[in-house]
């Protein structure tokens, strides 16, 4: 036992007394997230900003007496021109100069006012650009918003009572329309974005110190005094893997910590209050939470040890753990977008189960069943890496010694 | 007490392997049917040259390896039964075990210390008499990345010797160093053999041999050719010094190629 925990100290140390090592395992990634993150939502509020300022650039076609006064009636800053040159109005859309043509028919006014049942009803066509983003902010307010008023407004010239045509609203006046579980809705978005985050994170964590745990011992020629110390090589496994399960459960916990932190910041543009990050959790949710975690962190670390023990430098080691990193951030993307109720043999598989649980305890969804069957194939595909681990020690050929 | 008997230590090659060494037989035979026996108060020395098996020898006895064939017995255990006991027993030291370059010599002293179960005053008087005797004092707080090749090799060897162990094993010990430093290192070696341990070392340095070995063993091709002390060899070998007689076993094996 003591030669477990004094490799296990001697790891952590290496980590935590180097204050580069501090910087750049704990502090970098959350600097880096936090600024692109915060970046990436200023952009996006600064444009969203720009396309309200701008003035709609619109030209109109044939426009009936009036229609240029209910245009600016409801968009004040639009800029109105009448178009001359059909040809040249399309390439300014096409081009961004022009945001949007709204071409009436000859005699539209004529058509709509002389209407009788059986003639055709006149038809208005706009035109516009979905990939310039004033076009399609123009498009979305005039074409489908001031259009629709301009319609209601001579539609009431011709009928008398407006009621008379609706039949019925659907809610119109009913703020109560959602009935839901606050608690459960504030898990399902978290549900969906937590389990992915942590389980990402609890590997990214590890997987830097973790590959040079043993390949980089290897590489540096100090691995074989390790292995002529009296003490047994499930303890130098052991010491190892525990180390790096404190070093990825440390490194989540900051990266968790982040996020909530600077979400405000991270999501300005995107609504941050809706996200549901005033989740409340019960003890028992917490209780389950944190002993799933421990065994994620425990696999994750086993995984990586052993690969970083079959690896001969850090380099090769890197890129072996590369194609585990994918496959964890796919299980991880899967689980956000599932929308059936998983098959009970899916709490069997190893990573994925674990997103899946980790949901369905921050929905509440889970049962004592998935959890525990969750539980027991985590601890037991790590427990049987700790084996094979400490069976490759002893190969000669494995350590390269 | 180290006893070999009829150790053979076989490696299988891989392709690349078996390349770089030119050959097609995808089994390399290191040690063949190796039998010795040193004993505490003396030093044992392995002569022979490069790729002989010397290495592969000392790092059976070490328990890093496992041999083919035959048995080790360090210190009344077996190698492969009892790897945890042996490793109790011994020091061991080769060019290349290093010492982790993030951290100090003192953390590593202690680090290594406690995986012996050394008591912490124990521990303390050991780093003093070490420390003092190997004139690392001075550097010992500094990381090991930081210190020369001899300093680091000092600080190597002191901390391969913190458990005060009956059996030293040593490979190629000055291999690397200054003279002054190797001089100082072969002269602790001695004084360990006088203090009644058992220092086992390899080496391709016949001047080395000759001068601190009380017992040799010259391998040639995995096989021993020749065991005893210098006379004996002189004498078996009708030589005047010891280079002398390694040539003469060695064209006895090579058919005077």
């Amino acid at each position: 036992m003591s030669g477990i925990s004094q490799i296990c100290r001697k790891e952590l140390a290496r980590v935590f007394k180097d204050k580069k090592m501090i910087f750049s395992v704990f502090l970098l990634p959350v600097l880096i997230m936090v600024g692109i993150m915060t970046l990436v939502s200023s952009l996006s509020t600064s444009a969203q900003n720009d396309v309200e300022a701008h003035n709609s650039i619109v030209y109109v076609q044939n426009a009936p007496d009036g229609f240029e006064d209910f245009l600016r009636s409801s968009d004040k800053e639009c800029e109105i021109i009448q178009m001359s040159d059909r040809a040249g109005t399309e390439d300014m859309i096409r081009d961004g100069n022009a945001d949007l043509l709204i071409e009436f028919p000859e005699g539209f006014m004529d058509a709509v006012t002389e209407y009788k049942a059986g003639d055709s009803v006149p038809q208005i066509k706009t035109y516009y650009n979905p990939s310039e983003d004033y076009s399609r902010a123009a498009y979305d307010a005039i074409s489908s918003g001031v259009l629709e008023n301009y319609r209601e407004t001579l539609l009431a010239d011709r009928v008398e009572d407006m009621a008379g045509l609706t039949v019925f609203t659907v809610n119109s006046d009913n703020p109560d329309m959602v009935i839901q579980d606050e608690e459960k809705a504030g898990g399902k978005i978290l549900g969906m974005m937590l389990p992915y985050f942590i389980t990402i994170l609890l590997f990214a964590g590890a997987m830097g110190i973790g590959t040079d745990m043993v390949a980089g011992e290897k590489e540096r020629g100090t691995m074989a005094s390790l292995l002529v110390s009296p003490i047994k090589r499930s303890s130098i496994v052991l010491g190892k893997v525990f180390s790096l399960m404190i070093i990825s459960g440390v490194s989540s916990v900051v990266y968790v910590g982040a996020m909530v932190a600077f979400m405000p910041q991270m999501m300005g543009g995107m609504g941050g209050s809706d996200l549901g990050v005033n989740l409340s959790l019960n003890p028992a949710q917490i209780g389950m939470l944190a002993a799933l975690l421990i065994a994620i962190a425990f696999m994750y670390s086993a995984i990586i040890v052993l690969v970083s023990v079959f690896a001969k430098t850090v380099k090769e080691a890197n890129s072996y753990i590369m194609p585990v990193y994918m496959l964890v951030l796919v299980l991880g993307i899967t689980t956000m977008f599932t929308t059936k109720t998983p098959q009970e043999w899916l709490y069997a598989v190893p990573i994925y189960n674990t997103s899946l649980t980790l949901q369905g305890i921050l929905t509440q969804e889970v049962t004592m069943m998935q959890y525990g069957l969750t539980l027991g194939v985590t601890l037991v595909l790590g427990a049987v890496l700790i084996g094979v681990i400490a069976k490759a020690f002893e190969s000669e050929k494995v350590m390269s010694i | 007490m180290i006893e070999i008997k009829g150790m053979t230590k076989i490696y299988k090659l891989n392709k690349k392997q078996m390349k770089e060494s030119k050959t097609t037989n995808p089994v390399k035979t290191a040690v063949n049917n190796l039998s010795l026996t040193a004993k505490p108060g003396e030093i044992y020395g392995l002569l022979g040259p490069n790729g002989a098996g010397k290495t592969t020898t000392l790092r059976c006895i070490s328990t890093i390896i496992k041999p083919t064939k035959g048995e080790i017995f360090v210190a009344g255990h077996e190698v492969q039964k009892e790897p945890e006991k042996v490793r109790e027993k011994i020091g061991f030291l080769t060019g290349d075990i290093k010492l982790d370059p993030q951290f100090s010599v003192d953390y590593m002293f202690d680090f290594f210390g406690r995986l012996h179960n050394i008591p912490e005053d124990r521990l303390k008087s050991r780093k003093e008499e070490l420390f003092t005797y190997f004139g690392i004092k001075d550097f010992s707080h500094k990381k090991i990345k930081e210190l020369s090749t001899g300093m680091a090799q000092k600080a190597a060897i002191a901390v391969c010797l913190v458990h005060d162990p009956e059996i030293v094993i040593f490979d190629e010990p000055t291999n690397g160093l200054d003279v002054i430093t190797a001089r100082s290192v072969t002269d602790y070696l001695k004084k360990l053999r006088d203090d009644g341990k058992l220092v086992i070392i390899s080496t391709h340095v016949m001047s080395e041999a000759e001068k601190i070995c009380d017992r040799i063993g010259i391998i040639i091709d995995g096989c021993k050719v020749a065991e005893g002390n210098l006379e004996q060899i002189l004498h078996d070998t009708n030589t005047e010094d010891l280079e002398d007689a390694f040539f003469e076993l060695y064209r006895d094996i090579k058919g005077g190629k």
